[in-house]
């Protein structure tokens, strides 16, 4: 069969939850969605007006607007890594987004990786986490093969804090053996330097393919300072290492341009020279369409109390292009849903929990809590991850999980071993992996879909996300076990001991739940970025039409081969 | 003719439709060879139009359990081995999803593609695709608008009155009329509240209200390959409650100048848009005897008959060529716009009786095809109307040298129809071609020229 066998899935609305509960639920999203965007315009904000009025001065645009220069006019910006070291104070200083703006843009069409450093921050230096950050988007970059274009105004590293940053396997110097990779395997790389670039900042852009400087640029191994305190001499960074020296001399850099404005330009330029991307050719004919359920409307259909469930099937529904979809093995492991879509018009693989009762498969009129994988979970996700990957259908993980079945049942039926087979195949994919912390992201759970250590090409959190080993309310019960009875409630009668012991376990509920906020994996770089229900759709587009714009480095099947029909065949007996 | 085209090599076509539509689109697979395959509601089952021919049972009588349900449709499309299907005009025949489904399961879709069926479903990017081609819109926002300031500030330019419209919207949601300055804001305010309820968008735009106009609209066909050609303008203004009635071709209110740059204008749009098959642009000629783009519509017309006796050309046999990926076999240059034609709905309804519904069983029927005169319908003797669906019974078009000759004709048709057990609006429609008023194309869309009920 070589359709892929797509049918309506999901519900209106007014189907699903009644006005007044949709209300409420939405609403519920209210101050978490303030909270994100406040947050963003506080690191779009940078140092503030003092800073973008500096650069300005000097005839220079902000990092922001080179950004919004460089994309298609009217094109969206998905940047990553916004909130690392947000909140984090460096001896009373801040660095928002760790003073370097990394995004997915289109450029002539073509989806680039862009590293900006961020001149309206500490002259774009380099902070704790600011080259782990570059490399993390470099990463990106190398896995979905998109051009890399770095704009360089990097005064080096901020060096008070310099033992952060500097020695480890992913410090600093790790962005230029990212560079290297990069160009090993082929990923084009154009750098445009636009001011100060010192020390690492200098070596940043050398190993690109193609390499711009303005007249405001230039690129030293030691600034004039250090110049002057070594070698007493007085000389301005501009003549050891501006465009005269480095365009003419050294053949460190290939063009020299008047301004920013033209730089841009050579740049978009540059990029236009690239293939154009391959997404056209693979949706065969067929057109991006929206859903035919708006995802509007998932803030109002997803609670964020994550004890409450809610219907997976109508998230999917509001993630693929006219809710059309394909579930795969729909009888087995119903804990799970599986299957195909298209999204933006090209074909991507789901894989999400189903919540609230599902039929107890190993005792029949019985039902259990979905949100936990069992046996038969693991190993069909197991194998249509497998699948996917080899028919090289991009796979998007969304997770709401509480983790794996446990108790002597779960032991008997060896979850360990499933669950390391599950581990095996996420870990020995090739084709692209984009995971979602809907909402829990607990323990095991985490892991077996494809959580951060297993390499998905991007993870997003959204503002309802929970990220942890257990919750709170669970490693309070496991810490204070001795002291509870079998309804977990606290033994002793003395009222004294009683409140102590209320107030140890809400402190260690209190503690847990702090660290599950999202913005605490997002400013270690637990997690990419941080995203709104409502945007989740346009960021799946992105990231999978992004995976079909290299032609010819990774297999891609046509559906007729796809071996998820095998599967289909084999399991359900196939379309009659 | 136009010349000999190559057979198209379908064997199986289904027919998603009913009634007149169906019995029509038959007509022309019989032509050419190919196998319709009917499916059907429990309640047309026993139409005369089923006899001798394969059908299938969708499901109820009810249209959303048969003639509605996309999935069902598409199950019966393919378990008849057809390899494509029409959708004839109404139901599912503008439904992107539907279109989608069909192709997905390997049924090739009579219409545009999805894609495109989707956008020109949306308002704004269908107008502001045709406005880049060249066509001339009704004067409003170019595109949604960003607020009340913004709606206040075009009023300002179009003048009173103006229209309110929901982005998504349909059926009169989210839709308000503004007559007075100071009601503008509450309008906005409550349209974007019910567009916001009925469609999850609450995106308006603004335009302004044009009261009465003619409704012209212009037939176009195009292949797979950007091929596109323009088959002439219906005047369709004979309306009640935005119902057409009657229909005609040439539209003798329009200016040859007009005519001529539309006719270009909607080529080069449909063309930019990447459309397919046969679609129609429907257009409102205004005080200034300017054609103003309303939408596109990307099916074939009930009024589709009034075209093909001026050109000759088989629509629906166009439709099923370019679907199985045939070029067009005509330029522009091919067609001859020959004379007029004039077309009359009659539907089972009493216009002596606030046009109320007359569904019961025909005793009699008799409708005589003279010279110059087509009857398309799908009712014969004994024939039950069901009260389920569309109360059209039958479409009589007349062709003559000119607009007179024409109306005379269908005049004649008219007289000589019989149809007993049921009320038909065959007198409306008399009283109409009667007037003065229509004779001498003195009216507009707000009133039946000759009719006043």
């Amino acid at each position: 069969m070589a359709h892929v066998p797509v049918v309506p899935i999901g519900k209106d609305r007014e189907a699903v939850l009644d006005r007044a509960t949709f209300d409420r639920q939405r609403e519920g999203h209210g101050p978490l969605v303030d909270k994100l965007e406040a947050g963003r315009a506080e690191v779009r904000h940078g140092w503030g007006d003092k800073y973008v009025d500096r650069v300005h001065d000097k005839n220079k645009l902000t990092t922001r607007e080179r950004l919004e220069q460089l994309k298609d006019p009217g094109s969206q910006l998905f940047e990553v890594g916004t909130f690392v070291n947000h909140g984090v104070d460096f001896g009373g200083l801040r660095s928002p987004a760790a003073g370097v703006v990394t995004a997915f843009a289109q450029v002539e069409g073509r989806w680039c990786v862009v590293i900006a450093n961020d001149n309206t921050v500490a002259s774009g230096a380099w902070w704790p986490q600011t080259p782990e950050k570059i490399e993390r988007a470099q990463e990106m970059a190398r896995r979905l093969r998109l051009p890399t274009l770095y704009l360089v105004d990097c005064s080096g590293l901020y060096l008070p804090e310099q033992s952060k940053s500097f020695a480890g396997a992913k410090g600093a110097g790790h962005i230029f053996k990212m560079n290297s990779l990069l160009s090993a395997e082929g990923v084009p790389q154009i750098a445009g330097v636009f001011g100060d670039c010192i020390a690492g900042g200098g070596y940043m852009p050398i190993i690109s393919d193609r390499v711009y400087m303005t007249e405001q640029a230039y690129m030293v191994i030691a600034g004039a300072a250090l110049i002057k305190g070594a070698k007493s001499q007085h000389i301005t960074s501009l003549d050891i290492g501006g465009p005269e020296v480095h365009v003419h001399q050294s053949g460190c850099a290939d063009v020299r341009v008047p301004d920013d404005e033209t730089l841009l330009r050579c740049l978009r330029q540059e990029v236009a020279r690239l293939p154009t991307s391959g997404a056209a050719f693979y949706r065969g004919g067929v057109e991006s369409m929206e859903p035919a359920h708006s995802p509007a409307e998932l803030p109002g259909l997803i609670p964020v109390d994550h004890r409450q469930a809610y219907d997976a099937e109508e998230v999917v529904a509001r993630l693929c292009d006219q809710s059309l979809f394909w579930e795969v093995l729909p009888d087995i492991g119903r804990e799970m849903i599986c299957g195909v879509g298209r999204v933006g018009g090209l074909y991507a693989g789901f894989v999400l929990n189903r919540q609230g009762l599902i039929d107890d498969p190993e005792a029949p009129s019985e039902q259990r809590p979905a949100g936990i994988l069992y046996r038969q979970g693991i190993a069909k996700i197991s194998t249509f991850s497998r699948a996917c990957n080899s028919d090289g259908i991009p796979l998007v993980w969304l997770q709401d999980i509480s983790g794996f079945d446990i108790g002597a049942e779960a032991e008997r039926h060896g979850l360990l071993a499933y669950g390391s087979n599950l581990i095996y195949t996420n870990s020995t994919n090739e084709t692209p992996m984009f995971t979602v912390l809907l909402r829990k992201a607990s323990g095991a759970g985490y892991y077996a879909m494809a959580g951060l250590p297993y390499d998905p090409v991007v993870q997003l959190s959204t503002p309802i996300s929970r990220l942890s080993v257990m919750e709170g309310r669970t490693l309070a019960i496991a810490t204070y076990n001795s002291k509870l009875d079998d309804d977990f409630e606290i033994v002793t009668q003395d009222p004294k001991e009683r409140a102590k012991l209320e107030r140890k376990m809400a402190e260690v509920e209190a503690r847990i739940d702090a660290d599950m906020d999202p913005y605490v994996a997002a400013q270690q770089l637990d997690t990419d970025e941080i995203v709104r229900l409502d945007e989740l759709r346009d960021w799946i587009r992105a990231l999978v039409e992004m995976s079909y714009q290299g032609v010819g480095y990774r297999r891609v099947k046509n559906p007729r081969i796809w071996s998820l029909h095998d599967l289909d065949v084999l399991v359900g007996g196939g379309p009659a | 003719m136009l010349g000999c085209a190559p057979v198209t090599r379908f064997r199986r076509l289904f027919i998603a439709n009913r009634g007149e539509v169906a019995a029509r689109i038959a007509r022309t697979c019989d032509a050419l060879g190919i196998t319709p395959v009917f499916g059907v509601s429990d309640a047309d089952q026993t139409a005369p139009y089923l006899r001798d021919r394969e059908f299938v049972v969708l499901g109820a009588s009810r249209a959303s359990e048969s003639y509605l349900a996309r999935e069902r449709v598409v199950q019966a499309a393919v378990q008849t081995r057809c390899s494509v299907l029409h959708p004839g005009w109404g139901f599912l025949s503008e439904d992107p999803l539907f279109a989608a489904l069909c192709e997905a399961h390997g049924i090739s879709f009579i219409g545009p593609p999805a894609s495109v069926m989707q956008k020109l479903g949306r308002k704004t990017p269908a107008k502001k695709a045709m406005a880049r081609a060249g066509l001339k819109l009704i004067p409003g926002s170019d595109g949604v608008l960003d607020g009340p300031g913004e709606a206040e500030s075009i009023l300002e330019r179009v003048g009173l009155p103006v229209l309110l419209k929901a982005e998504s919207g349909g059926g009169g949601r989210g839709m308000r009329v503004v007559r007075e300055s100071d009601e503008l804001r509450e309008a906005y305010d409550s349209a974007r509240a019910e567009a916001q309820a009925c469609f999850a968008d609450d995106r308006l735009y603004l335009e302004k209200l044009i009261e009465g106009g003619r409704h012209i609209e212009i037939q176009l066909l195009a292949d797979k390959y950007g091929n596109v050609v323009h088959l002439g303008e219906r005047d369709c203004s004979v309306q009640r409650k935005h119902q057409k009635l009657i229909e005609e071709s040439p539209a003798l209110v329009l200016s040859d100048e007009e005519r001529e740059q539309t006719f270009a204008a909607a080529v080069a749009a449909t063309q930019a848009i990447g459309y397919v098959g046969a679609g129609t642009m429907e257009f409102l000629l205004d005080d200034g005897g300017e054609l103003r783009f309303m939408e596109m519509n990307a099916r074939l017309q009930v009024e589709h008959p009034v075209t093909e006796m001026r050109t000759g050309i088989d629509l629906v046999e166009a439709q099923i060529r370019v679907a199985g990926g045939e070029p067009l076999w005509f330029s522009q240059g091919d067609i001859t716009l020959r004379g007029h034609a004039i077309e009359c709905r009659i539907n089972a309804e009493d216009p002596n009786n606030a046009f109320a519904p007359s569904p019961g069983v025909i005793e009699r029927w008799q409708v005589d095809a003279a010279e110059g005169v087509r009857v398309d319908t799908h009712v014969e003797d004994g024939y039950e109307v069901p009260p389920h669906y569309d109360s059209l019974v039958c479409k009589v078009i007349a062709w003559g040298d000119d607009r007179n000759d024409a109306c005379d004709r269908l005049t004649a048709a008219l007289r000589g129809l019989r149809c007993e057990g049921i009320h038909t609006t065959v007198p409306m429609h008399l009283a109409v071609l009667d007037s003065p008023d229509f004779r001498n194309n003195r009216y507009d869309t707000r009133a039946v020229p000759g009719w006043s009920s």
